[in-house]
């Protein structure tokens, strides 16, 4: 029979206290935490365990996490799930500045809008915005796959040097080192299978692909 | 005007067609508008007269077997200054190329620098002097000691700061940490990520189950979070005994890291997580930062992901000492390393290094001064960097306020280094900044990092004979009354006493910057 989760309520406790005290609590059950918007780099580090931010939470969170399903009920604050390794971070509002940033690999999902910066320097992990996000997405990325469903601001995957971004809107502008092309079969079924898993409804054919044009833009060319 | 003599001419006959074939070639007698060179009866290629030689080096561009000379007869910074042929030689390649220069290594030439300041002794009017033979005089730096349930305890107020696998071999990272277990000091990881064996090599251990320490006393490995964050996870945190936030450094501040396509191998694009041959520009800048309270928030986050355990620390360029020191200290570090313009680099535009930033004897000062300002000095361990060469310029450094001092260009000239700046190239014919193998199999680790230990020994021991000599036997008790600035110019910078004036000049006596 499956436990109730278990809630940590962190009003009042800094980041020391609310997460010795959320790691005391992952090894059992699942966790809400709730009144955290105040905590900034929340779960970070994580290897495992189930963990619920009810309503929203503040920067920073999930930074580095290594393996646990981290959720969000409202928005997420700076930074979410900047430097993940892997492991899930799906939040089912917006995402504030710098979403996902430095990844290395791991899932973020965020259902809303994402803000400028978002996926910046992503490195290998994917990275889905079902709504819009700012600008400058994907700035540098060297690796993984973002995908965005709504519209892009301005220098969409400025100085891309690996990995693949899949749009179904439209952009401000694209960046240096980017070319657009189609989808081929293998992408449609990678980002359909996708779509299905965090249940985004969405027709996969309809997204068009950037990708870099050369993987060495400065300097050795 | 013409000057008679002023350059000399070497012809290499071994290299010389004509020499070989007279008759043949001569294309420097053809070239020469001066008439340097002529022709003898035997059709040889003679220098004819060398005193009407204007330092063209045509004759050299021309020669094709690159047998001739030019030098000048005396520096070139006496005869040809702002001209010099390294001045010549960049406008060439700018003009030929569109590229400005890069290199690697520090800035070069004359700046305000340690040697404008002497160490004073003690003699009748203040305490008497240690005796260094048969007295112990106390070294020791604790980093983190009120703040971390691990603390760093330095033996030798020294480190090697961070430089990255990827600007240097993985021979060069290991025997860092092997002469860092060797001595007690740290060394750091630099923002490549972190070679499989350089945490427990650091503590003194030769395998990763670190049963049994071959490397007394043992040392301290800093992994480094920075702006590109190649490599980075927790684990990677984890694996150290400190992190350091780097911000900026002296070689390039306001720039992020250069790694350069032909130095990225397969094993350090996958650390990294490129692609094998393509540069590794870090950013300027965190992406993740937008503001002075999001790297406090990055301090609290880096403890709690390593535990509360491991000392927090920050490395900053030479910018605004006084205001960059005090925001590091209110981020809430238990440690930062200032570097000053001298400081060293792998790779960098050579007019970013050479003409940006502020020497290390003018960022100690405020820097000490900020910390004095928020009651912290001496808490908030603070480590100078940046041209420091042994013990005489530590000595310097440390009777100045700072706790210690990095050895990042001395610590690669121990090991071998000539000072060639063509790290960036990755041709460092002793293995250093290689990652070519012929290059790396130049350089054992054990032997090496033993050159490294005996470097750290060396200027341990002179730091130790100059703080002992000074009436201290501690080097903590090291002040500003230990120093004199040799010239005006020292003593405006740094607020010393000026030799022979016997006081600072007036307007720090008036409290200017005090």
């Amino acid at each position: 029979m499956a436990h109730a989760p278990t809630v940590l309520d962190a009003e009042g406790k800094d980041l020391r206290a609310a997460s010795t005290e959320l790691k005391g609590l992952l090894g059992k059950d699942a966790v809400i935490v709730k009144n955290a918007a105040h905590l900034h780099g929340l779960c970070g580090g994580l290897k495992s365990g189930g963990i619920t931010i009810e309503g929203n939470s503040g920067d920073y969170l999930g930074v580095l996490n290594s393996g646990a399903l981290i959720k969000v009920t409202g928005n997420s604050g700076k930074y979410v799930a900047d430097n993940m390794t892997s492991g899930v971070v799906f939040v089912n509002g917006d995402a504030d500045y710098g979403a996902a940033q430095y990844c290395y690999g791991g899932t973020v999902v965020v259902k809303g809008d994402a803000g400028d910066f978002t996926a910046t320097m992503n490195k290998g992990a994917t990275i889905v915005i079902g709504g819009d996000v700012g600008a400058e997405a994907a700035t540098y990325m060297v690796g993984g796959d973002v995908i965005i469903l709504g519209n892009a601001g301005e220098n969409l995957g400025n100085y891309l040097i690996r990995g693949n971004i899949y749009i179904q809107g439209a952009w401000d502008s694209l960046g240096h080192n980017c070319t657009v092309g189609e989808l081929d079969a293998e992408d449609v079924h990678k980002l359909g299978a996708l779509l299905d898993e965090y249940g985004i409804a969405a027709d996969a054919k309809a997204f068009r692909k950037i990708t870099p044009l050369s993987d060495k833009p400065f300097y050795s060319h | 005007m013409t000057t008679v003599g002023a350059f000399c001419v070497t012809l290499n006959r071994d290299q010389c067609i004509n020499a070989r074939m007279p008759g043949k070639c001569a294309t420097c007698a053809e070239v020469c508008p001066y008439g340097v060179f002529s022709l003898n009866g035997g059709n040889e290629v003679v220098v004819q007269n060398y005193n009407v030689c204007v330092g063209c080096r045509l004759c050299a561009e021309f020669c094709p077997e690159n047998a001739i000379r030019i030098n000048p007869a005396e520096s070139e910074l006496v005869s040809r200054y702002p001209w010099t042929l390294g001045t010549v030689e960049e406008i060439h390649h700018k003009a030929l190329t569109g590229s400005y220069m890069l290199r690697g290594f520090g800035a070069t030439g004359q700046t305000p620098h340690f040697d404008g300041i002497v160490v004073v002794p003690s003699q009748l009017a203040s305490p008497a002097p240690r005796d260094k033979y048969r007295e112990e005089c106390n070294m020791e730096v604790v980093i983190g000691e009120d703040t971390c349930e691990s603390p760093i305890r330095l033996q030798y107020p020294f480190l090697f700061p961070a430089m990255s696998y990827g600007a240097l071999s993985k021979e060069a990272k290991l025997a860092l940490a092997i002469a860092a277990a060797k001595t007690g000091i740290m060394t750091n990881t630099g923002e490549g990520g972190v070679v499989e064996e350089e945490p427990y090599y650091a503590t003194g251990y030769e395998k990763a189950g670190r049963k049994r320490r071959i490397w007394e006393p043992g040392g301290y490995l800093v992994v480094q979070w920075s702006t590109g964050r190649w490599g980075v996870s927790a684990d990677y945190l984890n694996a150290g005994d400190a992190v350091e936030v780097k911000i900026g450094q002296g070689a390039k501040p306001g720039m992020g890291g250069h790694l350069l396509g032909d130095k990225v191998t397969e094993d350090i694009a996958a650390i990294r997580g490129i692609p094998v041959g393509s540069d590794a520009l870090s950013p300027c800048r965190y992406y993740d930062v937008l503001e002075l309270e999001d790297i406090k928030k990055q301090v609290e986050f880096l403890r709690d992901i390593t535990n509360y355990e491991k000392p927090i620390l920050m490395k900053l360029g030479p910018s605004r000492p006084y205001e960059d020191v005090k925001a590091a200290a209110l981020a809430g570090v238990d440690a930062i390393s200032i570097d000053g313009l001298v400081g060293g680099t792998g790779c960098s535009p050579e007019v970013v290094t050479q003409g940006v930033g502020i020497p290390t004897i003018a960022v100690i000062g405020p820097a000490v001064r900020a910390l004095k300002d928020l009651g912290l000095h001496r808490k908030v361990k603070l480590f100078a960097l940046g041209g420091v060469r042994g013990g005489l310029d530590a000595y310097k450094a440390m009777a100045m306020g700072a706790d210690g001092v990095g050895f990042g260009s001395a610590a690669q000239i121990a090991m071998g280094c000539r000072g060639c700046m063509a790290c960036h190239q990755g041709n460092c014919p002793y293995g250093i900044t290689s990652q070519n193998p012929k290059m790396r199999e130049r350089l054992d680790p054990e032997e090496i990092g033993q050159r490294l230990a005996n470097f750290i020994n060396a200027s341990a021991e002179e730091l130790k004979i100059l703080t002992m000599l000074s009436g201290h036997s501690d080097v903590r008790e090291l002040s500003e009354e230990d120093l004199r600035a040799l010239d005006v110019n020292t003593a405006a910078i740094t607020g010393l006493k000026l030799v022979g004036y016997e006081r600072a000049l007036p307007w720090w006596e008036n409290g200017h910057g005090k």
